[in-house]
């Protein structure tokens, strides 16, 4: 576990940058976490694809298929991969807070 | 420091030293120092830390080896390095053994004297799984498939609405109703398995190998049971696992009566599967496994799908999955896919049974408390890649694909990833002719 500081605000992350507790996630965050990404500025379609990975998290404790991202934003598939240059998972699930998916992401 | 580690578990932990064969025996018996492994180890090139060689990773093992298995190690440990199970050996163990190893094997080729050295620190790994000390980021990935049936945890019916919609694009791209991707079809030639990152983030490589099998007009089908290609617990250690993960594939081969099976890029899934399974299930697979690498060099082989390599002109190069490559023997069907699909080929130095992992292997994408070291290794790959001036980088594992992202990313290389089905679909050509053909 690391404890890192963005622009003054710390929080405890795993070592691969992902929230260790979801619950402190809040907009500033995502903003934040998205400018260590290199993200300078949120534009609707990040903010349309995060709110989506969060609400599919508070409802059924997982990250959405990136199917369902691209369904309830209408953000073209691959336009998602330059939208978040890490993925839907390092990128779009770590700036929404969730905890790192398991797997080979 | 006190001792938490039992009896029990130090008793569970040594039944990798019953029944030892020769492989071991000679593995544990035999290092002579002489250094050549650590200059070959990407861990130890990225860190410089003498801690981190295979050598010492190798000692590890053998010093326990020695103190419950040998006359001397019982009665004179410290004369010949033998050493007791306690915490603190146990925490090394976990720190060499899962977190600075990412089991690439590239120390095997270059020991002097033929030390088959991952296969120690395997026989270590399922020490630790026996002791219950994997560590608990790696074991979730495990649990995830041992409880769900896929390493993401993916329900089977949001599985479908996404090959569903995969397959209404591919329609719409190929202006051709008739292209499918099959799901649960009997006796037929081939069952493809997925990563199961492709259904969840990365949807196009499936698009892409279902576009090469409807233009080869394969007889093929995904399963709706059993759509993983993963076996996590080749790198968690335990046995009993990996047999549970590797039993529901060649079940689901018997379910489905189909005649081969085909593994999806991914390097430790084709090797735990294809060359490991008979191991876990002790019994021969009575069908043919290959890797889709291999499917699709013999599908441009035999002429069965077109391709022009003028529609890729960029320049583009190759990284060689470990376990696919040393561990897999699948060396020239990439080389030879990449001769027929792009213009501009160039070679990473060094590459190809040489070739350095890229720091993801092992296991290491699950484990975040090594990202660190897993990112210095990244660092050795991102050179290979920027000396040799490519603007796509090509590998056959979705494992790979991501650390390569994230090392595009940290070191700027502004490079595209892909894999080899993505590279081919996008070269292939299909005239009206064919296209005749394959609704015929």
């Amino acid at each position: 576990m690391a404890t890192i500081e963005i622009d003054g605000r710390t929080f405890d992350m795993d070592g691969d940058g992902f929230l260790i507790n979801p619950r402190e996630w809040d907009e500033e965050v995502a903003r934040l976490i998205a400018k260590y990404d290199g993200i300078e500025e949120m534009n609707k379609k990040h903010w349309a694809i995060v709110n989506v990975i969060r609400k599919n998290w508070e409802e059924k404790d997982m990250a959405p298929m990136v199917r369902v991202i691209c369904k309830e934003t209408g953000v073209k598939l691959r336009e998602i991969y330059q939208l978040f240059p890490l993925g839907p998972a390092r990128g779009a699930c770590r700036v929404a807070g969730l905890p790192k998916p398991d797997g080979c992401v | 420091m006190g001792n938490t580690i039992t009896d029990q578990q130090i008793t569970k932990g040594l039944t990798v030293f019953d029944n030892i064969d020769g492989k071991l025996l000679t593995a544990l018996n035999s290092c002579v120092h002489c250094g050549l492994c650590a200059t070959s180890c990407p861990v130890f090139l990225a860190t410089k830390d003498e801690k981190l060689t295979p050598a010492h990773k190798v000692d590890l093992v053998a010093s326990i080896y020695k103190k419950y298995c040998t006359f001397s190690g019982k009665l004179f440990p410290g004369l010949v390095s033998a050493k007791a199970i306690d915490d603190e050996l146990v925490e090394e163990m976990v720190d060499q053994l899962f977190g600075a190893c990412t089991m690439c094997g590239r120390c095997n080729i270059h020991c002097s004297i033929g030390v088959d050295i991952e296969y120690l620190v395997r026989t270590g790994r399922t020490m630790l799984a026996n002791m219950d000390k994997v560590p608990s980021t790696l074991q979730s990935t495990v649990d995830s498939a041992l409880n769900t049936g896929n390493n993401m945890a993916i329900p089977t019916e949001e599985f479908v609405d996404t090959l569903e919609w995969l397959e209404e694009d591919l329609q719409d791209d190929l202006e051709d109703e008739t292209a499918k991707i099959p799901l649960n079809e009997i006796e037929k030639k081939y069952l493809y398995t997925l990563n199961p990152r492709e259904p969840k983030f990365f949807p196009l490589s499936i698009s892409a190998m279902a576009k090469v099998f409807h233009v080869a007009k394969e007889s093929w089908t995904l399963s709706t049971k059993m759509y993983d290609v993963t076996n996590y617990a080749y790198f968690s250690g335990n046995p009993e696992h990996a047999k549970i993960i590797a039993k529901r594939l060649d079940d689901e081969m018997e379910e489905l009566k189909a005649e081969e099976c085909v593994l999806a890029e991914c390097g430790h899934g084709s090797r735990s599967f294809r060359w490991e399974a008979p191991n876990y299930l002790d019994k021969k697979l009575d069908y043919n496994v290959l890797t889709s690498v291999e499917l699709l060099a013999e599908y441009l082989r035999d002429g069965r799908i077109k391709t022009d390599p003028n529609l890729i002109e960029e320049v583009v190069t190759l990284h060689d999955p470990c376990n696919l490559v040393r561990g897999g023997g699948v060396i020239d069907e990439q080389r030879y896919i990449l001769s027929k699909t792009v213009k501009n080929f160039v070679e990473m130095t060094p590459h190809g049974t040489e070739s350095f992992c890229c720091g993801g292997g092992g296991g290491h994408l699950a484990m975040s408390e090594y990202n660190e070291r897993r990112m210095k290794m990244g660092e050795l790959k991102a050179e290979q890649i920027r000396k040799t001036g490519a603007t796509i980088v090509a590998t056959p594992c979705h494992n790979c694909v991501d650390q390569l992202i994230q090392i595009n990313h940290a070191f700027k290389l502004n490079v595209q990833i892909k894999t080899l089905a993505e590279i081919v679909a996008d070269s292939i050509v299909i005239n009206s002719e064919d296209k005749n053909r394959i609704q015929d």
